[in-house]
């Protein structure tokens, strides 16, 4: 199929699904995309592509900097803020030859896990249950489901906690999310620093490597880049251990299974998914192994004491002299600054997290909170050092327990459930609510790539094609050993 | 924060500064340097920027807190002596049952030339808003770069001032919201600063207080790294206009211990961390002119209790004079509120320039917590020894060594030699070595060993030209009598082609104005020394005998050698210029025999 056509196809999803919220922006300059587009469409016919992704339609999670359309964060706040500049990441992929298809929804500056947070339309799944809307995941939920209903090739989102994972799952899609580092952050809103990576949406693997080999790469505008030193450190570092592993079609893996993340909370449809899956991968030849990764409980704590603290931070920029806009209320008034401008503008989740975050980065509080959690931090990424063969690249010198780990990489479930009605969501309890995270928080505290794959779920009795019929299985692996992440995807996606 | 001003018209100067920012981007991404910082840097050229320029100011100024200070002083003897003033003796008295404490936390501005953590230029004074950028103004997704050169003034500022340098240091974010700071946050080094563990050690030259004794060693807990913020500019009613060419700006915080207990102490100790900064060549510029800034902590307690007592802090002083007059007044403050039963509550109080009383800006309870945390986007900053060896070897002499050299190998008196380096800035040792060096670049290095010209040029530049200038009652420039023309002048001396009465009005001359060159002067106004004959001398000393037998009769009688130099004086006098002392005083002895 032509690219024309291919685009033409994406363009009609658009407007079939228009209500599901997925995109806040359209590509601004419409004849210039055009052009861009048929340009790419004869270097294709001429064979002369400019790379894998020349002329694919990459949507934009919308807190990332695009210098056509606003960046808005699906915030008031920034309700028609044009950033000056364009995110690293989203250079990279425009001269690689793809093509910006808009920017999409999420919830506000990254904070949710359903994609309902924003000022836009609550972003919707595909799916439904009994006819109810279903969550799309978040917080790149727009970029998921644009993805999924083929309303572009692939999409951009940031994860967090597991924020491109979790509506991968919910959607049926493949998300990705790089070791930290690996991609540059320039240009990306941060909501949380130490945790923020752009991953990748895509409806395949395959794809996903493709849109990833282009955005990664050293950018001396990105302080938490690795260098081209570090990169190649690791490369030889992973190299010589895939010597060792000579992977290959016929080698087997050693596939981790950690009890941690059996919780009581697993939907039965989602154990039994896990099960599965690891049944056939022991009948190709790879190996199971369970092991424990005891920090895993004290985990999403931590992830929701230290994301709030650096999103505390982060966003006390939006304050109406400069980003924001003004509130009509009287500012300064009390001789308080900026609260009226931050109190309108800003929604709940956010003020809530900030709330959070200035609490426990208070003088009174950061030993228990901020300082604890740090700790824990340490605990989960030093479980997953001994879990794994590969010693982590970054911390040779470091005691690491002298016991190597047994396995190449582990395997969950993305996501404890299938995705939750929409309806449902406001009156869950908000700890609940941030249980959405806790199978995708702990690679992000450890910054291990990670990646949700699909897998069918048994079709007897499912009558309703429009109810979810997957359900995501997370593969983590060492920091730094993102291709054998994808290596086991594919596994995955041929069984 | 009680400064809440309306920041209307801000939005237009920010739209202006939003495009700038867009197209500096362009430039930003030339540059790549980072990440490996633990290596010796070459951009010390690069550090070189306009200080030289801005150094007139300061001097008035300190010329003027001299001058006030000496007036202080002898309003103190006055009132301790015969004084009848009844409250300066009650505040006298409390003064001996209560000792001050105080702390110093010293912001300086590096003399660097890009900010801290973008490439953006640190000028401060082209037009505004146009030194920014994307970082500069926290732009969402912007980054910090940290600029490795910034740490040569920095690590030049903690050596001066005899600190340790930390191998690995961090940076934390300090959140406090005001339109100054574009990111609601301020990134410095609160957990681990690159420097701790200095002194600084005050003479009496430095201008200690008497009480203190001498000499007092303060000593220095850290020097840490932070940007400054942007500037406010007030437009009455309702306005302010903000230039963000000031925001990240490099600062070295210096934070003493409180040690200092006296007054006059802590202004001493500003003016002498100062005086070390800019000898290290670490800082734009000095406190008058927004260089320098200075918090202090006050507390008074008990004589002889070893127990601080409360402290308040005073925010923002600009001058030496501001430090020493809030820390009197926030002193008398507590001890009155003390002594009338109350007690000290913890808060920052603020100080405007010519008031009597510090002003409460903020009480505990409106304290801000400052969340002080670890910036995630800045990796750790590590400084190789190897670094430090360098900047240490490089080190310009500091003041105390300069006061050693002045003495051992110039041959000065150590009160000549604390004046020299204590006035103007410098300025006045700077005169000095020029004249100097000028001038012995005009005689042959194999006469008279330098010492001797040193105290000759010490004399002149001090005394004479001091004389002038108080007279004149003009600050110090070098303007005034070029160091060229000095030389010139000591050389004619020197080599006896003038008196030194003639040399003296040839300075008055140039000092007033005389744009001629000295030779020049000397021929025309025919001041050349016309060396008299023997026969000249014997009857310009005989007629002055001869009328004045009384005072011949003293000296040759009652041995009154006084009068002699009488008779040498009046035969300078009537010489014209021609008449050098050394010979009148041998032929007079001659014909009174003497000898």
């Amino acid at each position: 199929m032509s690219l024309l056509r291919k685009a033409e196809r994406c363009f009609a999803n658009q407007h079939t699904h228009k209500l599901l919220a997925a995109f806040v922006a359209a590509p601004k300059d419409i004849t210039l995309f055009q052009q861009d587009l048929q340009a790419a469409d004869e270097r294709s016919k001429e064979g002369r592509r400019k790379s894998l992704i020349d002329g694919q339609l990459i949507a934009i999670k919308d807190n990332i900097c695009t210098t056509e359309e606003p960046t808005t964060c699906s915030s008031a706040i920034l309700n028609g803020f044009h950033s000056p500049y364009p995110a690293t990441v989203v250079e990279k992929l425009k001269a690689a030859g793809a093509l910006i298809a808009g920017k999409t929804n999420l919830d506000e500056f990254g904070m949710g896990s359903h994609s309902t947070n924003s000022i836009y339309e609550a972003v919707k799944n595909i799916y439904t249950q009994n006819g109810d809307a279903l969550s799309a995941g978040g917080s790149s939920g727009g970029s998921a489901v644009a993805v999924a209903t083929g309303q572009c090739d692939a999409a951009l989102g940031t994860d967090t906690g597991g924020s491109v994972r979790l509506p991968a799952a919910y959607t049926g899609i493949v998300g990705f999310k790089p070791s930290y580092g690996l991609v540059s952050r320039w240009g990306v809103v941060a909501y949380a620093n130490s945790l923020d990576t752009v991953g990748v949406l895509t409806k395949n693997s395959s794809m996903a490597r493709s849109v990833y080999d282009t955005i990664k790469g050293y950018d001396p505008r990105d302080p938490t880049s690795l260098p081209t030193s570090t990169r190649s450190k690791i490369d030889k570092y992973v190299t010589n251990r895939g010597a060792k592993l000579q992977r290959s079609s016929s080698t087997s893996l050693r596939i981790g299974v950690p009890r941690e993340y059996n919780t009581e909370e697993l939907q039965p449809i989602v154990r039994e998914a896990w099960l599965k899956t690891l049944q056939q991968l022991r009948k190709l030849g790879h190996t199971i192994h369970v092991l424990s990764l005891p920090a895993t409980k004290m985990a999403l704590s931590a992830y929701y004491v230290l994301a709030p603290a650096e999103a505390s931070s982060n966003l006390a920029k939006y304050d109406g002299v400069r980003y924001g806009n003004k509130s009509a209320d009287r500012e300064g008034t009390d001789n308080v600054l900026f609260a009226a401008t931050r109190g309108a503008s800003l929604g709940d989740e956010v003020k809530k997290r900030i709330l959070l975050g200035s609490y426990s980065l208070s003088a009174a509080a950061i030993d228990n909170y901020f300082i604890k959690a740090q700790k824990v931090r340490r605990l989960v990424q030093g479980d997953f050092n001994n879990a794994f063969s590969l010693r982590h690249p970054l911390l040779q010198h470091q005691g690491q327990s002298s016991q190597e780990g047994q396995v190449d990489v582990i395997l969950t479930p993305t996501a404890q459930s299938l995705p939750p009605k929409i309806s449902s969501l406001d009156k869950a309890d908000p700890l609940q609510a941030y249980g959405a995270d806790v199978l995708t928080a702990p690679a992000s505290l450890a910054g291990l790539p990670s990646m949700s794959v699909p897998v069918s779920v048994s079709d007897d009795g499912r009558q309703d094609l429009k109810e979810p019929n997957t359900v995501g299985m997370q593969i983590l692996a060492q920091f730094g050993d993102d291709d054998l992440v994808f290596d086991m995807a594919r596994v995955i996606e041929s069984l | 924060m009680s400064k809440a001003a309306s920041v209307n018209g801000l939005h237009h100067i920010l739209a202006v500064s939003r495009l700038r920012a867009a197209t500096r981007w362009q430039s930003l991404r030339v540059s790549s340097l980072r990440r490996q910082w633990n290596l010796p840097i070459n951009h010390a050229h690069a550090l070189q920027t306009d200080a030289a320029e801005v150094n007139d100011v300061p001097l008035r100024k300190q010329l003027k807190d001299r001058a006030k200070r000496k007036r202080q002083f002898e309003r103190i003897a006055v009132e301790d002596g015969t004084s009848s003033n009844g409250r300066q003796k009650e505040k006298d008295a409390r003064l001996d049952k209560w000792k001050l404490t105080v702390g110093l936390e010293i912001h300086a501005q590096l003399n660097t030339e890009r900010k801290l953590f973008s490439t953006a230029k640190s000028s401060e004074n082209d037009e505004p808003n146009t030194n920014v950028s994307i970082f500069d103004l926290a732009f969402p997704g912007s980054q910090p770069e940290f600029q490795k050169a910034t740490l040569i003034p920095a690590l030049r500022a903690a050596l001066g001032l005899s600190c340790n340098i930390h191998r690995e240091s961090r940076f934390d974010r300090k959140h406090y919201y005001y339109q100054d700071q574009p990111a609601g946050y301020q990134i410095t080094q609160y957990y681990k600063p690159f420097a701790v563990d200095g002194h600084v050690t005050l003479y009496d030259h430095d201008g200690i207080a008497a009480e203190d004794g001498q000499p007092v060693n303060i000593a220095i807990k850290q020097v840490q790294m932070e940007q400054d913020t942007a500037k406010s500019t007030l437009q009455p009613p309702s306005t302010t206009f903000l230039d963000f060419n000031r925001v990240g700006h490099p600062l070295i915080e210096i934070i003493t211990h409180p040690q200092i207990h006296n007054v006059q102490t802590a202004s001493a100790c500003v003016r002498k961390i100062q005086a070390i900064l800019q000898a290290v060549n670490a800082v734009t510029t000095g406190m008058e002119l927004g260089g320098l800034r200075a918090d202090v902590n006050v507390s008074v307690s008990h004589k002889g209790s070893d127990k601080l007592g409360q402290r308040t802090e005073i925010k923002n002083l600009s001058s030496f004079r501001a430090v020493e007059d809030s820390i009197a007044a926030e002193r008398d403050r507590q001890i009155a509120v003390l002594e009338a039963g109350g007690s000290i509550a913890g808060e920052t109080r603020g100080w405007t320039l010519g008031s009597t009383e510090t002003k409460k800006l903020r009480g505990k309870e409106g304290e801000v917590d400052y969340r002080y945390m670890p910036d995630p986007d800045i990796p750790p900053l590590f400084i190789g020894e190897d670094l430090v060896n360098h900047i240490e070897k490089s080190l310009p002499v500091l003041p105390d060594n300069t006061l050693a050299d002045l003495t051992t190998n110039s041959g000065l008196t150590t009160k000549d030699a604390k004046t020299l380096i204590s006035l103007d800035d410098g300025e006045r040792l700077d005169y000095f070595d020029e004249v100097r060096s000028l001038w012995s670049s005009t005689r042959s290095s194999s006469l008279s060993p330098s010492p001797a010209f040193d105290k000759i040029v010490g004399n002149w530049v001090l005394h004479e030209m001091g004389g002038l200038l108080s007279a004149a009652a003009t600050p110090f420039s070098p303007k005034l009598v070029p160091p060229e023309t000095m030389a010139d002048i000591l050389a004619n001396l020197h080599d006896d082609r003038i008196t030194g009465t003639t040399a003296k009005q040839l300075l008055a001359m140039v000092f007033n104005g005389d744009k001629r060159v000295i030779n020049t002067i000397i021929k025309a106004e025919n001041l050349e020394l016309q060396h008299l004959s023997r026969d000249e001398y014997l009857a310009m000393a005989q007629t002055l005998i001869d009328k004045n037998a009384e005072k011949v009769q003293q000296i040759q009688q009652k041995r009154q050698m006084g009068k002699l130099m009488w008779f040498v004086g009046q035969m300078m006098r009537r010489g014209e210029g021609k008449v050098e002392a050394n010979k009148a005083e041998a032929t007079l002895k001659e014909l009174l025999g003497l000898d």
